[in-house]
């Protein structure tokens, strides 16, 4: 196989990696190990924004790719089968259209439809308002906003728009609703509602990843998922506390 | 108490959906949030101190993630971030944010100095798991890394 073409594997790999939301170093040790399992030296270097891939072979030949990841979701399942796809690669080299058809494979695996995420979001939301004590009637509440909240954002990150301003709405969104419905309905609790909606927007993956790659030694990466959960958290919450200061007069 | 575990089960398999788990990992997910909050509740109840108890359950966490990861060869992360979600300290979070609009600041900073502490020992507690097991499974890396210079 040709150095470009495994630096073109490398790179594909490393960007489902990296737009699936894998730690940095997950990144980079994956590019070294397939470079290594073709014979060649791997350099690689991953942001959260993007990677730059070196390729390096015995002679001294050098090839070197960049590529900048503007998309960024959560995808467990293509993360771990790109994991076993290095670790297959490492015992027995496929060729250049084999490993490419097996990329784009991965690249397009399933996902849960949107029928059974909403589902999963409404259940989330009713699960974690029972789990803080509330009510039956504030769960079906939540559950029901939260529906309408995760598909206003899978809509506004399909248009590409501003992320942080789609996690406000949503907060305002949540905020506006519980209380019109406790005004309306006083047997709802508002404060139940909220905490069991909000959980579903809490960025958890940012956070954990951030706290990894801090450990590992990544700091810019880490530091950059980090201070992404704090905005997420921080436009959520103002959104919310707009909803608040404006109807908390009316409960 | 049980009813919680449950709910702490199905709370962390449901936000495992939306992150696209693998299908057959589902179940252990849910076990994962389990065990944790099966933990906390046991912390907080000897020690009534939610911030240690926030930390040992993560550690709980930690240790049931990163040892599943080892046996069936899958990252870890896959069952530590389902893991935390009962964890989380979304109710504190809330009334920090209710005691801001309602302009009480001094319970505010109370129940926030609360929140960022119980936050940063999850964070904290995960570090601990993941480190210290990098240290136990230290060798089988340096191997690999052996071989890696050899080949080049």
């Amino acid at each position: 196989m040709e150095i470009k073409e495994v630096a073109e594997i490398a790179t594909f790999a490393g960007e489902i990696l990296l737009r699936n939301g894998a730690e940095a170093y997950r990144v980079e040790e994956t590019i070294k190990k397939i470079c290594n399992s073709y014979g060649l030296e791997g350099e690689c270097v991953s942001n959260s924004t993007g990677i730059f891939i070196s390729v390096i072979t015995p002679d001294g030949q050098l090839v070197t790719t960049v590529k900048r990841i503007k998309q960024r979701d959560v995808d467990l399942y293509r993360i771990e089968r790109i994991n076993s796809f290095s670790r297959e690669l490492m015992n027995k080299p496929l060729s250049y259209e084999e490993a490419k058809k097996v990329l784009r494979e991965i690249y397009n695996a399933p996902n849960f439809s949107l029928g059974v995420r909403l589902f999963a979001a409404s259940m989330t939301a009713f699960v974690y308002t029972l789990f803080f004590d509330g009510g039956i009637l504030d769960a079906a509440v939540s559950a029901v906003i939260s529906i309408g909240v995760y598909y206003m954002l899978e809509r506004a990150t399909k248009i590409g728009s501003f992320q942080f301003l789609a996690y406000y709405l949503s907060g305002l969104i949540i905020g506006v609703a519980s209380l019109a419905l406790q005004i309306l309905v006083p047997e709802i609790n508002k404060d139940n509602v909220i905490t069991g909606a909000i959980i579903v927007l809490l960025p958890g993956v940012a956070l954990t990843n951030g706290i990894k790659d801090i450990l590992y030694g990544d700091f810019v990466s880490g530091s950059a998922k980090l201070s992404e959960a704090v905005l997420i958290i921080i436009a959520m919450g103002v959104g919310i506390a707009t909803a608040l200061s404006f109807l908390m007069k009316w409960v | 108490m049980l009813f919680k575990i449950v709910l702490a089960f199905f709370g962390s398999i449901f936000p495992a959906l939306l992150f696209n788990i693998d299908r057959r990992k589902i179940l252990l997910a849910g076990l994962c949030g389990a065990i944790g909050w099966t933990a906390y509740q046991s912390v907080l109840y000897f020690t009534g101190s939610p911030i240690t108890a926030s930390f040992l359950g993560s550690i709980a966490v930690g240790i049931y993630s990163e040892t599943l990861a080892r046996i069936i060869k899958t990252p870890a992360f896959g069952f530590l971030i389902p893991g935390i979600f009962p964890l989380v300290p979304g109710f504190k979070a809330y009334t920090t944010l209710r005691y801001i609009v309602e302009n009480n600041l001094s319970e505010a900073l109370n129940k926030g100095i609360l929140t960022l502490a119980v936050a940063g020992s999850i964070g904290f507690g995960i570090m601990l798991s993941t480190a210290i097991f990098k240290i136990i499974f230290r060798n089988r890396r340096a191997d690999s890394h052996k071989y890696k210079r050899n080949f080049s």
